[in-house]
């Protein structure tokens, strides 16, 4: 085995950007085999922490560090990826679009949310933060995405939850897509309320929510 | 009154306020409000975009322009408060969208609950006055909520009470509410009745609705809260004095903008700091951290001269029990015994600001109760007091329960507690009541007992007119 899948893997351990993206760069530029330095890498490293996370033994800044190398080292590959080269092909357990909504400015629940969908193999697009339920449509559309995961903070804008649902109805995209919601001040009712395919307290029960939609 | 004591050295105070300063002034503070940033510039300070960085000396002078302390006045005077100096203000909790029960139940809050824990709050001999947003009453339209609330706190209580910061538009009705119940916007301009909660959005941003809100009780002389919520390791530095010096920074700068728009308006410098749980993310606040930035907050508002806002019967427990009780004391008294003047959330929070309780509400009034004893200290003013010619009298063996002495003092140099059980094991176990189960009886009978102040008709009238208007206009 070519020891630089063993440096890719202690990388996103170490949650260490700089270094996954280095490695990264070098497994194009050698033309080493990209899927493998997926599987044998960037993959074998977030399992690792997601391990660590699910026994308790790492804390948020272990995860949310190891999500964002592994991002940041898989946009390098994503060009020779997509073209086929390496043997097999690597696949991600779904795509997930994830944001806060629009008139709503708060993202450290959205990003912690993201950070173990990616420890769990999902592959996340963070459309960040107020963002209107055209955009979080637009990129579902873009990417394939089946699921749409939307955070609120406040109880004032807990409404743009709904009005993202609506969209969906009134754009008879309903069934395309499964839409989640989070936040503070949401509940299971609320959820149900407007429509919504799933509702999480936290982000662990996110991820559990994600694997049923899926699954 | 207890000596408060200080919990920084002079040199740790001042690296801190240095360390602010520099960060208002190299790394600057976003303020997305249109109206705050020409403020700035008209008081020349450099900016960029939505970004404004503050010169030090310019801050230091406009936070020196604050009063060190200002009464707020109720609709009875007997229930004025002066907050600042040696004074400590309880209240309830604030901005909890669901309410835990008893039994362990979760749902969302109403205007119902709403109204009641205005009145536990009116009828508390503890809490000092009814607060603001005690509950999110999620029953009622968000685009008159803040005219619902109000109006309970008018009609249900005759105590000082919080007004809507949720924009320019919503500020303005609750000061023209209050406005009406004391006899005009002159008359409340020259003697301050409502008080509000700005919050920043941390790290380092002030976002339209507070800004809007901070305007219009600046325009029209009301006193604000200008507070922050640092999480240390996650919205700010994981370190206590990096988080210090972020919400130290943050709520230097909205100081100093309600001092550009009307010098002298009362400000209560707000601390809610508290720390991220590393496995969640979540907030935590009923912890020792909490307690050190509660007490180094009103160390600073020393230092800067305006009084302080921090701590109350904060915990993370979800029902009430030993977690809620021990979190709670440990943060109201940190509070109430270095220097805090204004405890938002003193009673009926659970689970980090979430929700409210009925029976937390009780606890932690019982809480308060036994603070405001410890506060007082020891009376040694006079011969009465001292004791001595009693003692003389007893004399060695023999018993104080029969001295006069005794029956004329114990009442007032005892506190006597109205939740906590103090029976022998057999009086106890006839029902065998825990906290939570003795509360919940407690909260109903005090509830049932209460009879709101009567409001004087011709100004309940007038309220009720202009919600009736602003209603119409709102709901359009």
């Amino acid at each position: 085995m070519n020891p630089i899948f063993e440096e890719i893997k202690d990388a996103i351990v170490d949650g260490d950007e700089d270094l996954a993206i280095e490695l990264a760069e070098r497994v194009v530029a050698e033309k080493i085999d990209p899927v493998q330095a997926v599987q044998l890498g960037f993959i074998k490293g977030i399992e690792e922490v997601g391990a660590a996370w699910t026994s308790g033994e790492a804390f948020l800044p272990d995860v949310m560090m190891a999500a964002d190398a592994m991002k940041a080292g898989m946009d390098v590959l994503e060009e020779v990826l997509a073209a086929g080269e390496g043997e097999g092909a690597y696949e991600d357990k779904g795509k997930i679009v994830l944001g806060t909504v629009e008139g709503d400015i708060h993202d450290i629940g959205k990003n912690i949310v993201g950070a173990l969908l990616t420890s769990a193999g999902f592959k996340v697009y963070d459309i960040g933060i107020d963002q209107k339920a055209e955009e979080f449509v637009a990129k579902a559309d873009e990417v394939g995405a089946k699921i749409i995961a939307a955070s609120a903070l406040l109880t004032t804008t807990m409404k743009s939850q709904k009005v993202l649902v609506e969209y969906l109805d009134d754009n008879n995209l309903r069934d395309k897509y499964k839409i989640i919601i989070g936040g503070g001040p949401t509940s299971a009712k609320w959820g149900e309320d407007i429509g919504a395919d799933g509702w999480a307290e936290t982000a662990d029960e996110a991820v559990e929510l994600c694997k049923q939609l899926l699954g | 009154m207890l000596p408060k004591f200080d919990i920084l050295t002079d040199e740790q105070i001042n690296k801190i306020h240095k360390n602010s300063l520099k960060i208002l002034q190299e790394i600057g503070v976003e303020f997305s409000y249109d109206p705050a940033i020409e403020v700035f510039k008209k008081h020349g300070q450099r900016v960029e975009g939505h970004r404004v960085f503050l010169d030090p000396d310019f801050v230091e002078n406009m936070v020196e322009k604050a009063p060190a302390q200002f009464t707020l006045h109720a609709r009875n005077p007997e229930h004025n408060l002066v907050c600042g100096g040696e004074n400590v203000i309880y209240m309830p909790g604030y901005g909890a969208p669901f309410v835990y029960d008893a039994d362990g139940g979760k749902r969302d809050a109403t205007m119902a609950d709403y109204d009641n824990f205005v009145k536990l709050a009116g009828a508390s001999k503890n809490i000092h006055m009814t607060g603001g947003t005690v509950v999110e009453p999620t029953d009622v339209s968000d685009d008159i909520r803040h005219l619902k609330m109000a109006y309970s706190h008018i009609i249900n209580s005759d105590k000082c009470f919080m007004g809507s910061s949720s924009g320019y538009e919503f500020a303005r009705d609750a000061i023209e509410l209050t406005a009406l119940l004391h006899g005009g916007l002159d008359v409340i301009k020259e003697k301050p009745a409502l008080i509000c909660l700005i919050n920043s959005v941390t790290p380092l941003k002030y976002d339209d609705r507070m800004l809007g809100g901070l305007m219009a009780y600046a325009e029209a002389g009301q006193p604000m809260v200008i507070a922050s919520l640092v999480m240390a390791g996650s919205t700010g530095p994981a370190t206590m004095a990096g988080a210090l010096s972020l919400q130290n920074a943050e709520v230097l700068a909205g100081i100093t903008l309600t001092q550009c728009i009307n010098p002298g308006t009362p400000v209560v410098y707000g601390s809610t700091s508290a720390v991220t749980d590393m496995s969640t993310g979540s907030l935590s606040i009923g912890n020792p951290e909490n307690a050190l930035f509660t007490s180094a907050s009103a160390q600073f508002s020393r230092f800067y001269g305006v009084p302080c806002r921090g701590g109350g019967g904060l915990t993370d427990a979800k029902t009430v029990d030993a977690q809620a009780g021990y979190e709670s004391m440990m943060v109201l008294f940190a509070a109430s015994t270095t220097g805090v003047n204004f405890v938002l959330h003193t009673a009926g929070i659970l689970q980090y600001y979430m929700a409210m309780s009925y029976e937390k509400f009780m606890v932690d009034d019982e809480i308060a109760g036994m603070v405001l004893r410890y506060l007082k200290g020891f009376d040694t003013e006079s011969d009465e007091k001292m004791a001595y010619d009693v003692i003389e009298t007893v004399g060695p063996g023999g018993h104080f329960l029969t001295q006069k002495h005794t029956r004329k003092n114990f009442k007032t140099e005892f506190y006597r507690p109205a939740l906590s059980d103090r029976q022998s094991f057999d009086g106890w176990s006839k029902d065998s009541l825990d906290t939570n189960q003795r509360a919940k009886l407690k909260w109903q009978e005090v509830l049932a007992n209460y009879t709101p102040p009567e409001l004087d008709p011709a100004v309940k009238e007038k309220i009720e007119a202009f919600i009736e208007k602003r209603s119409k206009e709102l709901m359009k």
